[in-house]
């Protein structure tokens, strides 16, 4: 007998969010089947790569890396490249240097650089905080307000978290009607906890993403994947309301991290070249995040956007 | 896999407000129903407009525009032992967040009201019996046997069919519950979906002990696998028992604030 494909199509599907304006903008979520599933029916938004840059400047010791950012005297030059990486489809700048621990610079001056940011590059942008949970609270809200003045830039703000949520949420999404990322480590039952209690602000769901947790593969990804997973067959199954923003996934904050990532060649020749193991480790972690249910994920090197970019690109 | 259908039986023409709305075109006291029941959890409205020989079809677009027009469209389980008063609601019902529920067919008088839910696409409850109640599970089994092939042969979903186990009232027949519930394991084990009166099981109780009652009941019943019932969501004993069994059952993932949403 022949082999029939039965499409397991879901009556429910994921949120759709669009970030940017214009002919600009781009959409995450939006499918109502399983991850990467085109076989059961079309998915409209294909899964979006960020492209990362820290105020404190780039990865540094990664030759594809330096070669690339070569020149950018300034944030405000290196923002421009990233937005012209072949395969990024938005920017997200990290105000590492707010936190206390790494100079503890000024609201006001990292809120000027959005500004900049903003002005230069005309693909959808992330801002992600310093991730320190005091700071972040009052810096995030400057820069959703910074984000709407003028001609409002439509960003995503990440991300509210368990203790600050409040003020970034309110901030981001009501006052100053940007997007926001509810982010929980790891734990499916705080992750919709976290959802309702943005919901119960007044902010809608239409408005929030989702970062579940990351790890580098082989540093508890796994507890990553099955998160994604199980909250992904609870949007779709069980039609769960709560759970049905898309996923963002940070990637290269973390495999960039990790010893097979950092030893240089000298220590471990039998490893070889530490630029070939850091891409390789950024380009397993984020197609393992697209096939978990990812629907963005966050990356720096330029090699592996453009070979995560072609996976979607042929997967789709 | 899929959390509990809440059907709210407060729209009901026994109640001395709803009768008297009804017979006067009052929207306020139905839309207050209406929305209370909405806001308290339920996924589906019953409307019952009585036996409305007379102006049933008209009453029933009235109710049914009505309700959804100003509830967002929710969907409407359609009550009446008035076929074309069903079918006239069926005809103005939004399907857009549900399809209209046949309330009810048997396997009597009533199981053309299966062909009436198969010709439009609805859900029909289908009642376990033929006259009166059913003297064990072997003869509602067949019942249910009859009303599923019925139900198939007019091309329905099974999906579509919610078989109604007859909840039995316990002052009266209390040797009988422990059957019905097995009755419901039953439909489960066979992949039916179900719901019924469960209410009924606590008639004649005292106020204050109808609630545990019914939240006793509606637990056991849960873990046999009932699927929905019709029910009063401004029970909060009984809704709080439904929303814990939803996460036991793993119907739906938990959160601390599983209780409010």
């Amino acid at each position: 007998m022949a082999y029939k494909n039965e499409a397991q199509v879901f009556p429910s599907s994921i949120n759709t969010l669009t970030i940017g304006i214009g002919d600009k903008a781009i959409a995450f979520g939006g499918e109502n089947v399983l991850p990467l599933y085109t076989f059961d029916a079309p998915i409209e938004h294909r899964p979006k790569i960020g492209v990362a840059i820290s105020d404190m400047g780039y990865i540094k010791g990664v030759p594809g890396i330096e070669k690339f950012y070569a020149g950018a005297e300034n944030v405000i030059e290196m923002a421009k490249l990233a937005a012209n990486m072949p395969g990024a489809d938005f920017l997200v700048l990290c105000l590492d240097s707010a936190n206390p621990n790494n100079g503890d610079k000024s609201i006001e001056e990292c809120v000027d650089l959005v500004k900049k940011v903003l002005e230069a590059v005309d693909i959808p942008v992330a801002v992600e905080g310093c991730k320190n949970i005091e700071k972040d609270s009052r810096l995030l809200e400057k820069v959703a307000e910074a984000a709407q003045e003028g001609s409002d830039k439509n960003i995503l703000i990440l991300s509210a978290h368990e203790e600050n949520y409040k003020a970034v949420a309110t901030a981001a999404a009501l006052a100053y009607g940007q997007n926001v990322t509810a982010e929980s480590a790891v734990d499916i039952n705080l992750a919709k906890q976290l959802n309702v209690l943005i919901n119960v602000l007044g902010i809608s769901p239409e408005k929030m993403m989702m970062n579940l947790g990351s790890a580098a593969a082989g540093y508890g990804f796994e507890y990553i994947a099955s998160t994604i997973e199980r909250v992904k067959m609870a949007a779709l199954a069980q039609d769960d309301a709560m759970l049905k923003m898309p996923i963002i996934t940070p990637v290269s904050s973390e495999t960039w991290a990790v010893k097979e990532s950092l030893a240089s060649q000298e220590d471990y020749p039998e490893w070889g070249s530490a630029e070939a193991r850091g891409v390789n480790m950024e380009v397993s972690t984020a197609a393992a995040c697209l096939a978990a249910g990812s629907n963005a994920v966050i990356l720096a090197h330029p090699d592996s956007v453009k070979t995560i970019s072609e996976l979607i690109d042929n997967l789709m | 896999m899929s959390k509990f259908i809440v059907i709210g039986e407060r729209i009901h023409c026994i109640s001395p407000v709803i009768r008297e709305a009804m017979a006067n075109r009052d929207p306020e006291p139905i839309l207050k129903r209406a929305k209370d029941q909405i806001a308290q959890g339920a996924v589906y409205l019953d409307v019952n407009i009585g036996p409305a020989g007379k102006d049933g079809e008209e009453l029933m677009q009235w109710a049914v525009k009505l309700i959804q027009e100003e509830c967002d469209n929710i969907p409407l389980c359609l009550d009446t032992v008035n076929t074309k008063a069903i079918e006239a609601g069926i005809k103005v019902h939004n399907n857009s967040r549900g399809k209209p529920i046949v309330n009810s067919a048997d396997a009597g008088d009533r199981i053309s009201n299966i062909d009436l839910a198969a010709a439009n696409d609805a859900i029909c409850i289908a009642l376990c019996s033929a006259a009166g109640i059913p003297a064990d599970n072997d003869e509602r089994m067949g019942y249910c046997q009859t009303m599923l092939e019925r139900g198939m042969e007019h091309g329905m979903d099974p999906e579509d069919i919610w078989f109604d186990p007859l909840f039995l009232v316990v002052k009266g027949m209390q040797d009988k519950q422990m059957e019905v519930l097995d009755f419901i394991k039953m439909l489960s084990d066979m992949g039916l979906s179900s719901s019924g009166g469960l209410s009924n099981i606590s008639n004649m109780m005292p106020h204050h002990v109808r609630p545990v009652m019914d939240s006793a009941m509606l637990a056991m019943a849960m873990y046999c696998g009932l699927t929905s019932a019709i029910v009063n969501p401004g029970d909060l004993r009984l809704m709080e028992t439904l929303r814990s069994c939803d996460i036991i059952r793993n119907n739906t993932l938990y959160a601390d604030s599983y209780l409010d949403i």
